[in-house]
């Protein structure tokens, strides 16, 4: 290290960083990070079809909901307890985007407190229809799974 | 200075030489130009701490062409399964791999049966545990939810009970 003159033996107190190897590891580090980034976050939302699965085991005790499309403003939501109906409430809405809001206020209001106390819901069937897209059925289960339904099914057949 | 010195010269040569010890002076200048490294530096310092914020370590699946995606709030972790895509065109590939026409494979799912019972034996073979029935199902968001619903059925007759819709994750 280079010494000032007229201070004795004592080392200089500003002390000289090399910054080429530091701008080289950033570049580096710039280069490999913008080639691993993603960009778009693709997630999922998980589907237990309930023919013949595990989701279909925890049915004794628990609250099932069965959630039918009439169309994208309308919906029709049956609460049942061991395989019989107990509820059925409609959903209807000018809009799909009003129809969500209602049908997230009518699961918190009136279907995860059924009869002024709190239940859970075991089981939620979806049954689409082809005038709904698949984006609204997406969002649509997003509602469910807010409200900590998460074990979700898709009916597969007849719904057309 | 030297400008003003230009103007006030009056001979012609002491002109040209005036403009010649600026022009000299001009490429000296031009030559030695300084690099501004700490603003360098903290651009690059910057970039590295927001590429490294948003670096993400788990599994990713490619994305189809032509399917488009829904967006989701609730999205849960990429999970590594076979992928499954229904295209806005009616297409339907496994693993990037074309299978057929969405309502031929509904009508007739031989097809998709038969590539969806090799991917359940190679699992076997690879795997000591069970089959665990994962796959990931990429649908375009305009597509009938009946037709995504059709597919699935077959998947599940398929064994593969837990489908994973991959979406776009919006929190």
């Amino acid at each position: 290290m280079r010494k000032k003159t007229g201070l004795g033996k004592k080392k200089e107190l500003d002390a000289q960083l090399n910054l080429t190897p530091f701008i080289d590891l950033l570049s580096t580090c710039v280069c490999f990070l913008l080639i691993t980034a993603v960009w778009i976050e693709i997630g999922t939302v998980e589907v237990k079809q309930s023919h013949g699965t595990s989701a279909n085991q925890e049915k004794k005790e628990t609250f099932d909901l069965d959630l039918v499309f009439k169309d994208p403003t309308e919906m029709s939501l049956n609460l049942k307890k061991n395989g019989k109906r107990v509820q059925s409430l409609k959903v209807k809405a000018e809009n799909f985007e009003d129809m969500l809001v209602q049908l997230n206020q009518t699961i918190i209001g009136q279907v995860l407190t059924f009869k002024k106390k709190s239940i859970e819901i075991a089981t939620a069937t979806v049954t689409p229809r082809s005038s709904v897209n698949y984006g609204s059925l997406i969002s649509t289960l997003d509602v469910l799974r807010k409200n900590r339904i998460v074990n979700i099914g898709v009916l597969t057949a007849g719904g057309n | 200075m030297i400008l003003n010195h230009s103007m006030v010269a009056a001979d012609a040569f002491e002109k040209h030489l005036v403009n010649r010890k600026r022009k000299k002076n001009w490429t000296l200048k031009a030559a030695g130009f300084t690099l501004m490294l700490t603003s360098m530096v903290d651009m690059f310092s910057m970039l590295v701490v927001f590429l490294l914020q948003t670096f993400s370590s788990s599994p990713e699946i490619l994305l189809t062409k032509g399917v488009e995606l829904p967006n989701s709030v609730t999205p849960s972790m990429v999970r590594e399964a076979p992928v499954l895509a229904i295209s806005s065109d009616g297409n339907i590939y496994l693993d990037q791999m074309l299978v057929g026409l969405t309502k031929d494979i509904s009508k007739k799912p031989n097809e998709l049966l038969k590539k969806l019972n090799k991917i359940k034996s190679s699992w076997s073979k690879s795997h000591t545990s069970p089959f665990t029935g994962e796959i990931n199902l990429q649908a375009d968001r305009e597509i009938q939810s009946t037709v995504v619903a059709q597919i699935m059925g077959i998947l599940t007759s398929s064994q593969f009970q837990s489908i994973e819709l991959a979406v776009v994750g919006h929190r």
